[in-house]
């Protein structure tokens, strides 16, 4: 016993930190890896005897939330710094699992990044995380055939749906589809149905009143419009199961003449490794439905720091490390994400790659952000519900749908009152 | 004469302390939990008593009773066709031929493969572009290619496809087992007294291997009430909630949402849910040897 005792106390005096600067950082498997080990290794390099251990989760929004939020529940004290996803800053904040960094991240220091982002970090006065990147979804297009049957880029949704079905009837290819998007019950469903019901002037919800505003008719309209005019109409029933990258690869094959994705998939699709479409893609802002603005929903990755964190002040200079203009830069160049901070977006070397990132800007700056909320994921997880059961029912009873939805919204909202809101 | 000295107590208590500390604990602790409300994104609402609140609001709530339904069809289906899948299996396995011994080992890869890895191979086979599925079916009319994972009316079904071929093997494992313990000489007998192969298997195989049945039709039916990593995996939940098993929307509440007391007790439902069925198959198996004790 005595001899067991012993050794669990030298275990345990063993796994205490030999070195006192070693770095936990918890953070996805990134498409080009070396922007980020290098990063790292410059970091090492500069703090030495420093040692940024990862931990790579899954890439996906869901599934990595599950994992940071286990070990904040946890109280786990490994962890330093994680990635959040734009959504979860309210969440952590509130639930106190995040560090307010205002005290290393000053309002002054702040300007130089763009205003989304900031706001959507920021929750009850204090803000809890630094952008590195930022994501706005974008329509991409097939310019050779639009060209081919002289039709201009689509403007309004109506629009791109009569010229899909034009494309689709002459080039009589069973392989080709209209309209390739994000339409699988899961976060990115909110994202796209999202884009669809504001630029048809409406909302997801009202964040005065704290009320679900889904029932609303232009609301209901325009995902109305999605289940009749693009699913099964335009796209096959195929993308009612498409996340990101199965509804890219499709468009990567030449197989879909317009898509909806994040900025990342110029990079991709611009590739002749990996894309048969390299060379004949056209980037535009999403439609908007008659008289309305059209409307990108605001995505992206922050870096933020665990309030159970042993060395808050080596985790920061991490974080500035991660999100500073040199690495912004770098991001920007080699993975074809959007910089979050503005003066990047005139810098020369960037927009030579990257030309739509000028033209893009405006989409970048008015990119709408998702419910700002600590009740965020189950308000989504409710609208995931609707969305999917209203647009993959071919006869769904949109109205019964989202009365029923609107009103589990309301109960959720319910919870937040008697607060006052930030 | 049954005291501390007793020898059988001390050797039975290691497993009788590590169940109450793995099993028990937990299952008190979730219902204990079942009675508070309590949300981890919101910790200024504390951590309040509240009763049968949960329990409550968890009866009227359609998405909750939407996901029973889910599982409890997905249970009904799946289950008869592994036992009948694994008891075929198990009684072409007990014959001798050559290459058994290679054959035994190969029905059991479906089992061993970890359901993560074998969720994703579904999830490819299904895909409505490239998928086998459809390739079998259609060939190279891609016009006519389904995407059962996008379909409604479909997920729920490849989903239970999926789970029959991963653990079919697993049913005719134990009924294998309550297969060769019945002694060759009944055959003999039987084949003297001029019986058919149909009267053996129906008057020596099938009453000796009940046993084996309901054991496996036990493993199975709490199983499957507890999938999780297939729907995890190939739907999450969709398309229009169609997949969303009650232990997978318990785990969303818990993990996603922070709804630690709504969740356990969809937790302590699901528990008590397995307990039932399992004391309803055990009373039956008991019957059973009961009955065989008597006999001898």
């Amino acid at each position: 016993m005595k001899i067991v005792l012993a050794l669990f106390i030298a275990l345990w005096l063993g796994t205490e930190p030999a070195a006192p600067a070693e770095l936990r950082f918890v953070t996805w498997q990134p498409d080009t890896a070396w922007v980020w080990d290098q990063a790292i290794a410059e970091f090492e390099a500069r703090h030495r005897g420093v040692k940024v251990v990862r931990e790579v989760g899954p890439h996906s929004s869901t599934e990595f939330h599950d994992l940071v939020t286990q070990k904040l529940r946890n109280r786990d004290t490994e962890m330093d710094v994680f990635f959040m996803d734009v959504i979860w800053p309210a969440e952590f904040g509130a639930a106190g699992w995040a560090l307010p960094l205002d005290q290393f991240f000053p309002v002054a220091e702040r300007q130089s990044f763009l205003a989304a982002p900031i706001n959507a970090n920021s929750y009850d006065g204090r803000i809890y995380g630094v952008p590195v990147f930022i994501d706005a979804g974008m329509l991409y297009y097939r310019k050779d055939l639009l060209d081919k049957y002289d039709l201009p880029p689509p403007r309004t949704w109506p629009e791109l749906v009569g010229q899909a079905k034009l494309v689709l009837s002459r080039e009589r290819d069973p392989y080709l589809i209209g309209y390739s998007a994000q339409f699988k019950q899961y976060e990115g469903l909110v994202c796209n149905m999202m884009e669809f019901i504001m630029s048809n002037g409406a909302t997801l919800w009202n964040e005065q009143t704290l009320r679900s505003t889904l029932n609303d008719a232009k609301a209901k309209e325009a995902v109305r419009f999605v289940r009749d005019q693009v699913i099964g109409a335009i796209s096959h029933r195929g993308v009612l199961a498409y996340q990101e990258p199965e509804s890219l690869a499709l468009f990567t094959q030449g197989k879909a003449i317009f898509h909806r994705n994040w900025p990342y998939a110029w990079e991709a699709a611009n590739d002749p490794q990996r894309s048969k479409v390299a060379g004949k893609v056209g980037i535009l802002p999403l439609p908007a439905f008659h008289g309305q603005k059209s409307v990108a929903t605001l995505g992206g990755w922050q870096l933020g720091i665990s309030r159970f964190s042993r060395n808050p002040q080596l985790a920061w200079q991490f974080v500035e490390h991660m999100t500073s203009n040199e690495m912004q830069k770098r991001i920007a160049l080699y993975t074809g994400r959007g910089p979050a901070r503005k003066a990047l977006y005139r810098d020369p070397e960037i927009l030579k790659k990257n030309p739509q990132f000028e033209s893009q800007y405006e989409t970048f700056v008015l990119a709408a952000p998702r419910p700002r909320t600590p009740v965020y994921l189950p308000l989504s997880n409710i609208m995931q519900r609707y969305f999917s059961s209203a647009i993959a029912i071919r006869d769904s009873d949109i109205d019964r749908l989202a009365g029923s939805a609107s009103r589990e919204m309301d109960r959720v909202l319910d919870l937040l009152r008697g607060r006052s809101q930030p | 004469m049954k005291n501390s000295q007793d020898p059988v107590w001390r050797f039975l208590l290691p497993s009788f302390v590590f169940v109450l500390l793995f099993s028990l604990y937990p299952i008190l602790d979730s219902f204990r939990l079942s009675l508070y409300r309590m949300i981890l994104t919101l910790p200024w609402l504390g951590q309040k008593f509240v009763g049968w609140e949960n329990y409550r609001d968890l009866a009227t709530d359609p998405v909750a009773l939407g996901s029973l339904a889910t599982s409890m069809i997905f249970v009904a289906v799946t289950t008869p066709i592994e036992v009948l899948l694994g008891l075929a299996m198990a009684l072409v396995l007990n014959e001798s031929f050559r290459g058994r011994g290679w054959l035994r080992a190969v029905v059991l890869v479906p089992w061993a493969v970890p359901t993560v890895v074998s969720s994703q191979m579904w999830r490819f086979i299904f895909n409505d572009r490239y998928g086998l599925f459809n390739y079998l079916l259609f060939g190279d009319a891609t016009d006519r290619y389904w995407a059962p994972l996008a379909e409604p009316g479909l997920a729920l079904m490849s989903i239970m496809v999926a789970d029959i071929w991963k653990t079919s093997s697993f049913a005719a494992l134990i009924i294998l087992a309550g297969l060769q313990v019945i002694p060759r000489e009944l055959y003999e007998a039987a084949s003297v007294d001029g019986a058919t192969a149909w009267q053996k298997f129906r008057h020596i195989t099938l009453p000796l291997i009940k046993p084996a049945l309901l054991l496996a039709l036990l493993f199975r039916t709490i199983d499957a009430l507890k999938v999780f990593d297939l729907v995890f995996v190939m739907t999450q939940g969709g398309p229009a909630d169609t997949t969303n098993v009650l232990q997978f929307y318990g785990y969303k509440k818990i993990f996603a949402e922070g709804m630690i007391g709504y969740g356990s007790a969809i937790a302590v439902v699901v528990f008590l849910i397995s307990l039932l069925l399992s004391i309803f198959y055990i009373r039956l198996l008991g019957s059973g040897l009961l009955a065989k004790e008597r006999r001898t």
